[in-house]
């Protein structure tokens, strides 16, 4: 089964470079360091380092299957067993909450995992999507 | 009258299927590999964002630029498969996930084209959409008899966490 998100270079212990010939961890390529300059005083929020502190926080990801009109329910429950290992009777119930109420979350973690399962998800045809838990 | 789907004690899947059903399948296969990798709008189906809301947009376009590659890997494989396949009496474990996974591309994209919803009525037989119709729901058909064989084969109670 080809699960494997591809390699995601964020973040220290992923970056598989660093050591290597990149900068040390800690050090931006001009040479100053991270976080000398406290990030309130910088006139220009960086939009993507704002985005990034956003979706640092610890809470949960909520990884969501959407009703479609078009996957078979059996198809959906199957899905749900195999990449979940949940038990027949939850996956059912899970697809039923997506079928009658539009959504339904079926797991949560890191935003790493959360990705992956997404990804795995939208492997097999489901309409998944993420999102933080508020 | 017995499934014409089935799991042999060997392992391999016996997939019984109308000659000019197996042509339609190889047929319909070897149309959407391009689709997919020129991202006509009739596959949008099969990549769905992973961050729909406007506030996430930059999430959105790193998970695509991560995972876009992969996924079209992932279906087009499958299709090939399906395409080099389609005459086989039997399939093995892999190919028979494989055949799965692309009717269900391409009934996503069928669906899409024919623009399905819930209770939907079949087109008139006198309509241009309803040969494409017919073959959703043969297509739809094959699905659900495959995933009841794979589906005798996971545990009701499912697996321990964490075993994926």
């Amino acid at each position: 089964m080809s699960a494997e998100l591809p390699h995601r270079r964020r973040g220290a212990g992923t970056d598989d470079r660093a050591g290597a010939t990149g900068p040390a961890d800690g050090a931006k390529t001009d040479g100053t360091a991270v976080g000398v300059v406290p990030p309130e005083t910088v006139p220009q929020v960086d939009l993507d380092t704002e985005l990034d502190a956003d979706l640092a926080t610890d809470k949960p990801w909520l990884v969501i299957v959407w009703n479609d009109p078009i996957n078979l329910m059996s198809y959906v429950t199957f899905v749900l067993q195999k990449l979940f290992g949940y038990p027949k009777d939850k996956a059912t119930a899970l697809m039923l909450d997506v079928h009658h109420k539009g959504r339904a979350v079926v797991s949560s973690g890191t935003r790493e995992r959360a990705e992956l399962d997404v990804y795995r998800l939208h492997e097999h045809g489901l309409w998944a999507t993420m999102e933080q838990s508020t | 009258m017995s499934s014409p789907i089935r799991r042999r004690r060997d392992g391999r899947y016996v997939v019984r299927l109308d000659p000019n059903a197996r042509i339609v399948l190889a047929d319909l296969a070897l149309q959407l590999p391009e689709a997919i990798t020129s991202r006509d709008p009739m596959v949008r189906r099969l990549f769905p964002p992973a961050y729909p809301t406007a506030e996430l947009a930059g999430a959105e376009r790193e998970y695509r630029e991560l995972v876009d590659t992969a996924l079209v890997n992932h279906h087009t494989q499958s299709l090939e498969v399906l395409v080099a396949t389609a005459q086989a009496d039997t399939l093995s474990e892999a190919e028979f996930h494989a055949w799965l996974d692309a009717i269900g591309s391409l009934r996503l994209v069928l669906g899409t084209r024919l623009d399905v919803h819930e209770d939907m009525e079949a087109p008139d037989p006198g309509d241009p959409a309803a040969a494409e119709y017919g073959l959703f729901v043969f297509l739809g058909e094959l699905q659900y008899l495959m995933v009841e064989v794979l589906a005798d084969d996971l545990p009701d109670e499912g697996r321990p966490e964490g075993d994926l």
